[in-house]
């Protein structure tokens, strides 16, 4: 009668009923404006809060949708007043939840909220850096002192606590120090990694802060480093340690003329859009906090199990995975296309205007044009 | 468990019956997950604090073609599974 887990992240899935995860930007207001924000400075979106009435009602729902887990997120959650009403929310509905934060707001008393709820997974804390000069830099003056002292509120009260490291021109020549700061003075079990991204306000500090070639593999070798130094505690979904990865088998497997991958040659990138849905501060039922312009409904107004099984957003992005490679100029010619699965749907949109494409980031074939070499990937 | 044993759902559980042939039972408060079937989801169902392990497995019979004979002992196996869980638990003096 019971059996292993089915479904969740391969492509040409079947539709599940509801979504299993519904991430939420609880709010738009955030005490920080770090210069490298996927959030702010976003064209096409408003930025304003729901009181706290919508967020109950909106919860009640997911509950009855079976959600399993709420991801709140912001804006910097902790900005809201009212935080432990919006958690109680949460709990009281039979769900599970994380929160995204800088860490700066997170005082004793909120620390042991959270943790007599025994229902949080993971407080995430944005970490930069090993001190203060390395990590104001890129999230403001004072910003470094206050985050560390909010994880270890978090750490004193045994709440899970994720880091997630944004690496950019800043941090990007101190990447063991920042390792060493995390695991082993902090005692955290790991952390992640990702690279500041052509999105929100970082469009408007790209030279500062993007990557080029050589620093990108300047990150990748010194992130393969660590994590061979550090097994299983140093995690990346994106950024250059999960191109490091990816593009090593790519390598090789052009190298010695291997079939095409399982889910390689067409975009298969991101398998998001089957298991979990977002909602914009202002109530706007959204596919992923990184597309936010992709309007689906709005909650308390919209069924969200009517907007997950019949939005044609959702049914957009859900036929990604059958477009191939080899239909994109770029691609076609390319060696590596049929180990591709053409990333970020996100980071396609932000770059090109187009969903259903192919995305720079983490393209291995415009890595090697731009200067990057084979030998600089570990 | 035993086959006379009334099992009771943790109230805090959430069926999630995800499409016509699989199911996930969530434990929120221990984040325990089990995926199941649609007799998973049926003696899930039945499990009220009233009913016996015994009368849901010749409910499911019933209601399912194909179940083989000494089904019972597989139902009993799924309800310690949950219970061990803490997805179930045993109705105080409950008869089959």
């Amino acid at each position: 009668m019971s059996d292993g887990e089915k479904g969740g992240s391969a492509h040409g899935m079947r539709v599940i009923r509801t979504p299993r995860y519904v991430d939420v930007e609880i709010t738009a207001a955030c005490n920080q404006r770090c210069s490298y924000c996927y959030f702010f400075d976003n064209p096409e979106v408003p930025y304003h809060d729901l009181p706290l009435g919508e967020w109950l009602s909106f919860f009640e729902e997911l509950g009855r949708c079976g959600v399993m887990r709420v991801t709140l997120q912001g804006g910097e959650p902790f900005m809201r007043g009212d935080l432990r009403e919006v958690i109680s929310g949460v709990v009281e509905n039979r769900m599970r939840f994380a929160v995204l934060s800088n860490g700066t707001l997170i005082d004793d008393s909120m620390a042991a909220f959270i943790a007599r709820t025994n229902r949080c997974d993971q407080v995430q804390v944005s970490v930069d850096g090993p001190c203060a000069r390395i990590h104001d830099a890129t999230r403001g003056r004072g910003s470094f002192d206050a985050a560390i002292a909010g994880l270890k509120r978090l750490q004193s009260h045994s709440i899970p606590v994720g880091v997630r490291v944004t690496i950019s021109r800043h941090n990007v020549g101190h990447l063991e120090e920042t390792a060493r700061f995390l695991l082993e003075d902090l005692g955290l079990a790991r952390f992640g990694t990702n690279s500041a991204g052509y999105i929100g306000t970082c469009r408007r500090h790209a030279d500062e802060l993007l990557l080029d070639p050589a620093l990108h593999a300047e990150a990748m070798q010194a992130l393969v480093r660590i994590a061979g130094r550090y097994p299983g505690r140093v995690l990346a979904n994106a950024g250059p340690l999960a191109d490091a990865l990816t593009w090593r088998k790519m390598l090789d497997a052009a190298g010695c003329g291997a079939g095409t991958f399982d889910d390689g040659g067409r975009l298969t990138g991101c398998g998001c859009h089957f298991t979990t849905c977002a909602v914009r501060a202002d109530g706007v039922i959204i596919p992923c906090v990184l597309l936010a312009h992709m309007e689906m409904g709005r909650i308390n107004k919209d069924s969200l199990e009517a907007v997950w099984n019949n939005s044609p957003v959702l049914a957009e992005l859900r036929s990604r995975s059958s477009i191939e490679l080899k239909d994109f100029e770029y691609c076609r010619a390319c060696l590596y296309s049929p180990y591709c699965t053409g990333s970020c749907p996100a980071m396609a949109y932000t770059q090109s205007r187009r969903v259903n494409a192919p995305s720079p980031d983490g393209c291995l074939r415009r890595f090697l044009d731009s200067g990057g070499r084979p030998e600089d990937i570990p | 468990m035993k086959l006379d044993d009334a099992p009771v759902p943790n109230p805090v559980v959430v069926l999630r019956e995800e499409s016509d042939d699989w199911a996930i039972l969530f434990n929120p408060d221990t984040s325990a997950a089990v995926g199941t079937n649609p007799v998973g989801v049926e003696i899930w169902k039945q499990a009220d604090g009233t009913r016996s392990l015994r009368d849901i497995a010749a409910t499911v019979a019933r209601r399912f073609s194909n179940v083989p004979e000494g089904a019972s002992g597989e139902v009993l196996s799924f309800a310690d599974e949950l219970a061990r869980d803490g997805f179930f638990g045993v109705a105080e003096g409950a008869e089959g």
